[in-house]
């Protein structure tokens, strides 16, 4: 298969890797007039009000009514709900003016912004309200985890500027559900496939919001232009750079070098490199309200934990303050309840359980667990008291965290088993009660209180079958769903308080953090202001000063 | 070939469905979703988990009979189009870094031989030490922090133009130069012993002609065969790089593909990585058969 050729064997080597070296540069002369287009943009870029910023993943394709690979935040600052969710809870106007819910709590009539268009010129109206609508319920299993949505009975248009939606039963968090990012927002009927459904994909991104994708290339960049018809208070700057930079020390490079002029989001950059940003004095940091929480399921259906004065010595063995402040530098905040008191209903002046190694110590000899001389771990009846963690292996801030507590059961005399594991295996760890605690985050705002609710009376997420040691377990339970379906502000929020207080006193959780979103940015960015919603963002409303 | 390719793609598809992982419970929990019943079930369906393991294998293998690759289950894409757009990037990066690593260590590791425990060698042997040493994820920050930010020679991320490849090219040539000057000089220093050596100096033959005609052919053996394997390595071994330097190549793409249990994708670049593998090889042996005719002998005598 060779042909026989002596001798000249390094000129084929040398013509190897000229070849080599050649095809190289060939295919890089390719690419070369993309990159002067590319750079030609971005000088004219500077002389408008540009923010550029980076994102770990590509933006996707826009699809308000679907899920991954569409990036929450994209369809967050893209497309608009009829409510919007505001600081602390409070629903406000959006693209429906106003709502009425008829008495028995089952019809929501919305009042439909008027003058508002879409991107390409078309009205919002009833009608695109409605076939919006209809592609959401012909997939409604795929959006059943949305409890609203489950609840639709019919949707109906009333007239060009009245929409009404007619729930099987009672649903109180159902307004607060139609602020959610997906898939309750609104495409232009243009931008619909031929067949109306949007499952699959959509023609075209057509927006009633503040920015209108100009530019776009998978990947690598997004780019928004300001959409100057805007219905509501248009942006201040008038484009927006979306950079894809998966790394999180390659994107703080990028702004030290000026590439990019803001970092926001959560856990975008790690919890060091944050720090030293603040601490170096070029940048500006600033960190939200809590906007969900991070906490330790405590499994009371089997093991040591069964048993409430173990639970309790649990919340008194662990340094919350040294905690939190050691391994995220105060970015999170201290939790004392498993709900932050800033959310709706949420503010019921429960006692913190303070740190107290005695109070702990003396629990758990009152439990029965005692330290036999010269040991260093409690024994009951022969056996030591061992307790298994299991938490995300390769998180960057549960790891340190898991490893502190750990230190801090062990001046108790519990010794804890720490069991690191990958998302899926952790989760599959979690579903099936698989743990004596086990690292967990809420799903914040907007979702949460009523959100925290059906994941812990809904079996088969886990939550609910780590409450089967509990005596009222039943009782508590009833009350999560009930509250859900209550229309009157002062019972629901009876049912909350009792909630609230039973989980708090009957220690199934350890509340450990509050999450914050984080923000990183020169001093020429102005007036940013975090949303009170988990998974928007700031673009909208702040300026460039340069 | 095609009975390595059939076995790794079977090995692969049962792997995949052995974890414990339902990749159905991955997209759903990816997408911040509780799964519940009905999502799960409308999930499964949608990504033809329901079917049976052999009817699964069938249908894969009889779409890759028509080059068709299957779709994510995350991107909604087509596998085939999802790797096509970016397996540019990362063939690119992985034949410039060989390139260089090729360019360097030659004449590194012929100054080397011929200058035994002299300073060249010194530094050579220093290079091989710190190649060998210095993790590639750290090679690459001080590069972007010293060349990028400090110095501001090179932009930071993308994949646009030749620019863009020269620091993740170097980061991914630094450990092969290390490998390949150090062999090349162990394997000029074992043939400068050899007594062909001897003769050619006594027909009174220049240096360069000994070394460049003779002795570098045998000598460069090793590096041949480590070059064809690293292909592979290379192909497989862009992933860090790529996600320092935001390259949108195939490494990122199949380690996201990893974390959502994306079979279609998986099988797609398990598939993809053999054949570069034997491809790799391949050539390796080919340019081996080329060096030496004994080798063309002995395999024109099988045949």
């Amino acid at each position: 298969m060779v042909r026989k050729r002596n001798g000249r064997i390094t000129s084929i080597i040398l013509i190897l890797l000229i070849s080599i070296v050649m095809a190289g540069c060939q295919s890089n002369n390719n690419t070369s007039p993309e990159a002067t287009k590319e750079s030609a943009t971005q000088e004219k870029a500077n002389t408008e009000k540009t923010l550029t910023i980076s994102w770990p993943k590509d933006i996707g394709p826009l699809n308000p009514h679907q899920y991954t690979p569409n990036e929450f935040f994209a369809q967050g600052m893209y497309y608009e709900p009829l409510i919007g969710y505001g600081e602390g809870g409070k629903l406000v106007p959006k693209l429906a003016e106003s709502w009425d819910i008829s008495e028995d709590g089952k019809v929501y009539t919305f009042h439909l912004r008027k003058n508002v268009k879409f991107t390409d010129g078309s009205d919002f109206d009833a009608n695109v309200v409605q076939k919006n609508f209809d592609t959401i319920l012909a997939n409604k299993d795929m959006h059943s985890w949305l409890g609203v949505i489950s609840q639709i009975e019919k949707t109906k248009v009333i007239d060009a500027n009245t929409f009404a939606v007619t729930l099987k039963n009672r649903y109180y968090p159902a307004l607060q559900e139609f602020a959610v990012v997906r898939p309750l927002r609104f495409l232009g009927a243009a931008g619909f496939p031929d067949d109306g459904n949007t499952a699959e994909s959509i023609k075209s991104p057509i927006t009633t919001g503040p920015w209108v994708l100009s530019e776009y290339q998978k990947d690598k960049v997004a780019v928004f232009t300001r959409n100057d018809n805007y219905w509501g208070t248009k942006p201040k700057i008038n484009k927006l750079i979306v950079k894809v930079i998966p790394d999180g020390e390659a994107r703080v490079l990028a702004l030290e070098k000026g590439d990019i002029d803001l970092i926001y989001g959560e856990g975008v950059i790690s919890l060091d490199s944050f720090v030293a940003l603040r601490d170096s004095g070029k940048f500006e940091t600033s960190i939200s309200d809590a906007v969900a929480s991070r906490a330790l399921i405590v499994n009371t259906a089997k093991g040591p934990f069964a048993d409430l004065n173990v639970r309790l010595a649990l919340q008194h063995a662990v340094n919350k303050t040294a905690l939190v402040d050691g391994v995220t530098n105060g970015v999170e905040k201290v939790a004392d309840t498993i709900i932050s008191s800033n959310f709706p209903y949420a503010n019921v002046g429960l006692k913190p359980y303070d740190y107290n190694v005695e109070t702990a110590k003396s629990l758990l000899d009152a439990a029965g667990w005692k330290l036999p001389e010269g040991k260093d771990v409690r024994e009951k009846d022969g056996k030591k008291l061992e307790i298994e963690m299991v938490y995300m292996g390769p998180d960057q801030v549960e790891q340190p965290m898991a490893a502190a507590i750990q230190s801090d059961l062990k001046q108790v005399g519990i010794n804890l088993k720490l069991t690191g594991l990958e998302r899926e295996l952790r989760n599959k760890r979690m579903e099936t009660a698989d743990f004596d605690l086990l690292f967990w985050g809420t799903y914040g705002a907007p979702y949460d209180p009523h959100n925290f609710v059906s994941t812990n009376y809904e079996p088969g997420y886990g939550i609910f079958e780590s409450q089967q040691g509990l005596s009222m377990k039943d009782e508590l339970h009833q009350q999560m769903k009930d509250v859900l379906l209550t229309t009157d502000e002062t019972e629901r929020q009876k049912l909350y308080t009792s909630i609230f207080t039973t989980l708090h006193e009957q220690a199934v959780y350890l509340p450990i953090s509050y999450l914050t979103n984080i923000a990183v940015y020169p001093n020429y960015v102005k007036d940013l202001k975090f949303p009170a919603h988990r998974d928007e963002t700031p673009f909208d409303t702040l300026d460039i000063q340069k | 070939m095609v009975p390595v390719l059939l076995g790794a793609s079977f090995v692969c598809f049962l792997l995949l469905r052995l974890t414990p992982v339902d990749p159905a419970k991955a997209y759903l929990s990816v997408s911040n979703i509780i799964p519940t019943e009905e999502t799960l079930r409308v999930v499964r369906e949608q990504l033809g988990l329901d079917r049976p393991f052999w009817s699964q294998y069938v249908h894969w293998l009889w779409q890759l009979c028509q080059l068709d690759f299957g779709v994510s289950f995350f991107t909604k894409l087509p596998v085939a189009s999802e790797l096509a757009a970016r397996l540019p990037v990362t063939a690119m990066l992985a034949f410039s870094s060989l390139a260089i690593a090729l360019i360097v260590s030659i004449p590194l590791g012929i100054a080397a031989a011929l200058r035994k425990n002299r300073a060249m060698d010194h530094i050579s042997r220093v290079l091989a030490f710190l190649g060998a040493s210095v993790p590639q994820f750290w090679l690459a920050y001080l590069l972007i922090y010293f060349m990028a930010v400090k110095m501001d020679w090179f932009p930071l991320q993308g994949a646009d133009t030749w620019i863009h490849y020269v620091l993740p090219s170097i980061t991914l040539a630094f450990a092969l130069i290390a490998t390949y000057s150090r062999l090349l000089r162990r394997g000029l220093l074992e043939c400068l012993e050899q007594p062909f050596v001897l003769y050619a100096n006594a027909r009174g033959l220049r240096s360069f002609t000994v070394i460049g005609r003779h002795v570098l052919r045998h000598a460069i053996r090793p590096v041949v065969t480590a070059a064809g394997m690293n292909l592979g390595k290379l192909f497989a071994g862009t992933v860090i790089v790529e996600q320092i330097f935001a390259m949108p190549g195939m490494g990122g793409f199949f380690l996201e593909a990893v974390f959502h249990r994306d079979y279609p994708v998986i099988q797609g670049y398990v598939l993809i990585m053999a054949f570069v593998f034997i491809l790799g090889s391949l050539t390796a042996d080919m340019i081996q058969a080329y060096l030496d005719p004994r080798l063309r002998q002995s395999m024109g005598k099988e045949g």
